[in-house]
């Protein structure tokens, strides 16, 4: 790094980094995650468990539907590289394409939540609810949780974009954007996972 | 550094500016790994086992390619992030197990 270039008004190279703040952020954001793990481990490990125990309510097979479940993938993984955009633009400081990116990665972030209040609302009418089966109780509780993540993380981003237009880019902003972002890749891998676990292998049987 | 703030391609070089490149090489992978998935398991019936087989290493795949790209595993000093995703997955493990063991034998 070459401090000459850091005049006053300028933003450094990594500018996240940049301050010893903005580097013990990033070091606890990552224990923060390490816990994050565990706890989704929990659910999963719980849903895993009774993913069988369905009483008389609807049998995974027939509840699940594929498409809805694919568009909800693709939207999140779209997010996530709309949110890679992002901190490729915080990297060159441009603001406004930054923004853009951070707009786009919540409206993803949106349409992912509102698809998913549409599935829980069709499973609830087809008798798939909260207490019907122990698969049902870890179901609601693990997507739920997931989903939960995303709208915080939309709440979080949108609050990163009114600083951002308060404030501007420094090095006291940077490692917000940098971490929601991180945040926001982790909510995507936890997405892998859920996929996988709870609507592949339950269709599978 | 110019007035407007922008990175000449001078700084960008010296500074190693990642591209879009590799990311959107992450995307596509990433992609091909999730349609593979829901192909195997839209396509019906193969063999419960074997879907069971593609579903797992598909998904590990895509794990391990978000993590080194979009989380920046790969990149230099990452070892303390390495270490935190690893030792919760290790609990995750136990978990897991536990609860299998407790609730199926």
């Amino acid at each position: 790094m070459s401090a000459h270039q850091h005049v006053e008004g300028h933003l450094p190279h990594e500018p996240e980094k940049a301050t010893l703040e903005g580097r013990n952020k990033v070091l606890g954001f990552w224990i923060f995650l390490g816990a994050e793990v565990v706890l989704f481990g929990t659910l999963f490990s719980a849903f895993i468990a009774l993913r069988h125990q369905v009483l008389d309510g609807p049998h995974p097979s027939h509840l699940f539907e594929l498409p809805m479940v694919f568009a909800a993938t693709m939207i999140l993984l779209t997010s996530s590289l709309m949110s890679v955009f992002a901190v490729q633009a915080m990297h060159r400081n441009k603001m406004k394409a930054l923004i853009g990116w951070l707009f786009v990665t919540i409206i993803l972030g949106l349409a992912f939540l509102g698809l998913e209040i549409y599935e829980f609302n069709t499973y609830v009418s087809e008798g798939h609810k909260m207490n019907t089966s122990a698969f049902s109780s870890s179901f609601y509780t693990l997507v739920g949780f997931h989903g939960a993540h995303v709208a915080f993380g939309v709440l979080w981003i949108s609050l990163l974009i009114a600083q951002l237009f308060k404030k501007g880019l420094t090095v006291v902003t940077a490692p917000k954007i940098y971490l929601s972002m991180i945040y926001w890749h982790f909510i995507d891998v936890v997405w892998v996972f859920i996929f996988t676990v709870v609507y592949l292998m339950g269709k599978v049987g | 550094m110019a007035s407007n703030h922008s990175v000449s391609g001078e700084e960008a070089k010296r500074h190693k500016l990642e591209g879009p490149q590799k990311h959107i090489v992450a995307f596509v992978l990433s992609l091909a790994l999730t349609i593979i998935a829901f192909a195997a398991v839209a396509a019906g019936e193969i063999n419960t086992t074997f879907t069971y087989i593609i579903l797992v290493v598909m998904a590990l795949i895509q794990v391990f390619v978000q993590l080194a790209f979009w989380m920046h595993m790969k990149d230099r000093g990452h070892l303390f992030p390495i270490i935190c995703i690893l030792s919760g997955v290790f609990v995750v493990f136990a978990m897991v197990i536990m609860a299998v063991y407790w609730v199926w034998w």
